[in-house]
């Protein structure tokens, strides 16, 4: 069965990714919409870090490495800050791709993450 | 040299854009994207090459040293990068260099001797793992350092 977290995850991270890769083609620097959707991103994630805690708690625990996942998320929460703060320097088209590379980003580190999970990863 | 060559949609209201004083040129624009995805690759590698060499290093030694040096490239490379100044320049330059030579060597190494390189590094099969972003990668590094050299005395 699929995680519903992880279709809400790619759904999440693809919008930003559109979103964002759209504006740069349209030529416009980071605006509302670019930024709103980086945030989403780091919103979901957010919410994926507490359905795994509540997970773990009630005996749906990790099946892999645990600290590789957590190791996993952790960086991933920092991908979106890092991506904003750095693209939100330099007013430019590009700095949209920047958000949306973020986006792709946290798509396979999720990915990597529900193979963790799932205890069929090693890397 | 300098101009207007980023987007031309930018507002140079933000920030002091044409003066060359301490922001590097090379961190404005499309090299914004390159440093980022330098930056995401520098994270990646190594993350992995930390957990090859904790975990399992004497399966395949050699190729998990090669992730490292991979990894302390991608470092140098980012960080270069995004400095201004002509030294940071030849850094980056010798970083990206060093960053082809080890993909397109590694890559060749990984196809005739299989069993030395399992394909477990960043660079094996010329990154393919990756999505060939690896080989292209320092082709765009060059590429843009080039356009982006630091200003020499006019001869």
């Amino acid at each position: 069965m699929i995680d519903p977290f992880f279709v809400v995850g790619v759904l999440v991270c693809a919008m930003a990714a559109v979103l964002c890769l759209g504006a740069a083609l349209l030529r416009q620097p980071p605006n509302d919409v670019t930024i709103l959707s980086t945030a989403a991103v780091e919103l979901f994630l957010l919410a994926y870090a507490v359905g795994a805690v509540v997970r773990q708690v009630t005996g749906e625990p990790v099946l892999g490495e645990a600290w590789e996942f957590w190791g996993y998320l952790l960086t991933a929460l920092l991908v979106p800050v890092a991506a904003f703060w750095w693209a939100i320097l330099d007013k430019s088209r590009w700095s949209n791709i920047v958000l949306a590379a973020a986006g792709i980003t946290v798509f396979v580190m999720l990915f990597r993450m529900e193979q963790i999970w799932a205890g069929e990863a090693g890397l | 040299m300098s101009g207007g060559r980023g987007g031309p949609a930018d507002r140079a209201g933000a920030v002091p854009a044409g003066s060359d004083g301490q922001r590097s040129t090379r961190a404005r624009g499309p090299g914004r994207l390159l440093i980022a995805v330098y930056g995401i690759f520098a994270l990646a590698t190594t993350a992995r090459a930390g957990f090859q060499i904790a975990t399992k290093f004497t399966e395949a030694p050699l190729a998990y040293l090669l992730s490292a040096v991979a990894a302390l490239v991608y470092i140098v490379a980012t960080i270069s990068l995004a400095r201004p100044g002509v030294r940071a320049y030849r850094v980056s330059f010798a970083a990206v260099t060093l960053e082809l030579v080890g993909v397109i060597t590694v890559g060749v190494l990984s196809i005739f001797d299989a069993r030395a390189f399992p394909s477990e590094t960043v660079w094996s099969a010329f990154g393919r793992g990756y999505g060939f972003v690896p080989l292209v990668l320092p082709v765009l590094g060059l590429i843009w350092l080039r356009r982006n050299r630091p200003e020499r005395t006019v001869p």
